[in-house]
């Protein structure tokens, strides 16, 4: 593989947890490398790591050694806030349970990430619009998060990662609330980004996402360790 | 700023959303500036109209005391006192007290001679609507207007008022207004010869001896003099007087914003454990606010101008409802703790004097513990992993 086309790259990642006295590893050494433009996809058991992995990639989490790199930058030893703007500019993330706040409308939510840089510009502003027409939730735009369906949630969750125009989309369980027709409109809109050139990685216990054979890779964690 | 604006926007959404946290802070701190507001306002407005009062009376004030107890004076005393160096006059003034026991009120009857240059210049430091009596004419009165309110008098009416058995009729000509109602509220000032038949004070003698100094700084070399040409008198220092006033109520006020503090203190330790306890809810939306991109700077500060918020509505609030209690309601309860050596009848009326100063004092005390308190929760959430806030596993 050339390593300048890998736009996720993991070197030995492991990441130890204390549990009381006791002390927990959720992930051994796990190395991986996905290339930029492609759609992978990580399975395994619940508790197997998925989340861990997919939380160290994005730098939400130190890991306890190696190394996590994205777009051929190491994120692992930036300190904080440093680690905040590698994450508002590279990576659009969708949360297990969409992460939106409550209380606020699908609106505020999608522009909540430039909030601190004095708000939303233009640019955002009309890639939003053009991507609530386009996923179907434009009507829902100022309608309180709490109000909207899974599905809709859902896909609000996706437009905001979305919204960045970031290169990589990661997706923590994408399809858990969401029936099958949900499944198929969403599998449908992740091979479009992919299409359009971003870097999709997604966890899942969801055979049908996992099975696709559009899907460019699988990767099976148990136990915290990646499976060959 | 314009990040600042757009954090202060999602701040006040925060405070929206957490309606009933912020309204139990804001109503907590409301109580406490409330208190507080109370007190500094009651007591600058006291102290301010004691000082007007100070200002207008004599450098020294001699009294004769009979068996420990004020008595009436020889006006032959003045002579004497008025050859003393330094004293420019000694006038002697007839006043005391007139009670009407059918109305249940007391009144301080005060006599004038309304043709004396000096009087009428002390008189003119006097905020009034209306005219002075008259010295030759008799039955003309100037009430305080607590005094004219009580008897439901206004300008150009008249009222019969008992003089021992018999009756007199006085004409009102004249009222004080309220920003002098701490010294004027229950006064009478009438001709002296009205004020004698009022208070059977008999001619050749009066209350006290005004005595007025070239150099009010001498004061008490001259009181010295005056003892010794008068013994058994008792001699009143103006500035004496003020320092007790200002001593008086800087200890009473100082005494009850010290019992304050406590409610303070309560009030900081309600703070801090309520942010502490960070909720489930508040802890995902600043994982969610992490996630997205923002950084604990961020996070700190949108939270401080959320909390900044709620201090300033609450502050507010306080403030103005210590207002409207002191200045509206006469601080019922406070009013009695602060002035407790003497009630006034009837009742007084205080101007409403609150300085820029103290109510930047005041909502400084209020908002900087209040968002300081609040911080550290917040940072010892903000630097959090976002993913284990986002999953409840921190």
């Amino acid at each position: 593989m050339n390593v300048d086309n890998v736009m996720v790259r993991a070197v030995r990642l492991t990441k130890r947890y204390a549990a009381g006295r006791a002390e927990k590893v959720a992930l051994r050494e796990v190395s991986l490398a996905i290339p930029a433009g492609q759609f992978w996809v990580i399975t395994g058991p619940s508790g197997s790591g998925k989340t861990t992995l997919l939380g160290l990639l994005a730098g939400m989490i130190a890991p306890t050694s190696g190394e996590a790199h994205l777009a051929g930058r190491p994120i692992t030893h930036l300190r904080d806030h440093h680690r905040a703007l590698v994450r508002r500019r590279l990576v659009g993330m969708v949360f297990q349970e969409f992460a939106l706040v409550s209380g606020m409308s699908l609106e505020e939510n999608l522009f909540l990430p430039w909030v601190p840089q004095g708000g939303a510009g233009r640019a955002e502003r009309a890639r939003a619009r053009a991507l609530l027409e386009r996923f179907g939730l434009a009507e829902f735009a100022p309608t309180p998060v709490e109000r909207l369906s899974a599905g809709e949630r859902q896909r609000g969750a996706l437009i905001r990662a979305l919204v960045a125009d970031a290169p990589i989309l990661m997706l923590d369980e994408p399809t858990a609330a969401l029936d099958s027709e949900n499944v198929r409109t969403l599998l449908a809109l992740l091979l479009a980004l992919r299409d359009e050139g971003r870097t999709i990685l997604a966890t899942t216990h969801d055979r049908r996402l996992a099975e696709d054979p559009r899907v460019d890779g699988v990767l099976r964690l148990v136990d915290g360790v990646l499976e060959p | 700023m314009k990040r600042q604006l757009a954090l202060i926007c999602f701040a006040l959404g925060s405070a929206r959303r957490r309606a009933g946290r912020s309204f139990a802070l804001g109503f907590a701190l409301a109580l406490v500036t409330f208190a507080l507001s109370a007190v500094l306002f009651l007591t600058e407005a006291l102290r301010r109209e004691f000082r007007l009062a100070v200002a207008t009376l004599p450098d020294l004030t001699v009294q004769q005391l009979a068996a420990g107890r004020p008595a009436l004076i020889a006006e032959q005393e003045q002579a004497a006192i008025a050859a003393i160096p330094g004293v420019i006059a000694a006038r002697p003034r007839v006043w005391g007290y007139y009670f009407v026991s059918s109305l249940s009120g007391n009144f301080t009857v005060v006599g004038v001679d309304t043709d004396d240059g000096a009087v009428r210049r002390d008189l003119a430091l006097v905020s009034m609507n209306g005219r002075l009596p008259s010295s030759n004419v008799s039955g003309e009165v100037v009430m305080g207007a607590a005094a004219a309110a009580f008897f439901g008098l206004e300008p150009g009416d008249a009222i019969t008022l008992p003089v021992g058995r018999a009756e007199k009729r006085l004409q009102l000509v004249g009222v004080f207004r309220s920003e002098v109602g701490l010294w004027t509220a229950d006064v009478l000032l009438m001709s002296e010869a009205d004020a004698r038949e009022f208070l059977h004070v008999p001619p050749g003698y009066c209350t006290d001896l005004a005595v007025h100094l070239s150099t009010p700084d001498e004061a008490t070399v001259v009181a010295r003099k005056i003892a010794d040409r008068l013994p058994g008198a008792r001699i009143v220092d103006r500035q004496l007087m003020a320092r007790t006033y200002d001593l008086t109520f800087d200890t009473r006020g100082g005494l009850l914003g010290a019992m304050l503090l406590p409610a303070l203190v309560a009030f900081l330790v309600l703070v801090w454990d309520r942010l502490t306890g960070v909720g489930t809810g508040e802890r995902r939306e600043i994982g969610v606010l992490k996630a997205v991109g923002w950084q604990t700077g961020d996070v700190l500060l949108a939270r401080s101008w959320e909390n900044a918020a709620i201090a300033f509505q609450g502050a507010a609030v306080g403030i103005v409802g210590a207002y409207l209690y002191v200045f509206g309601a006469r601080a019922p309860g406070l009013a009695e703790v602060l002035m407790g050596w003497s009630t006034l009848y009837p009742a007084l009326r205080l101007t409403p004097a609150v300085e820029g100063g103290q109510m930047l004092v005041l909502l400084c005390l209020a908002v900087i513990p209040f968002v300081v308190a609040g911080l550290v929760p917040a940072w010892r959430v903000a630097t959090q992993d976002p993913h284990g806030l986002l999953r409840g596993t921190v």
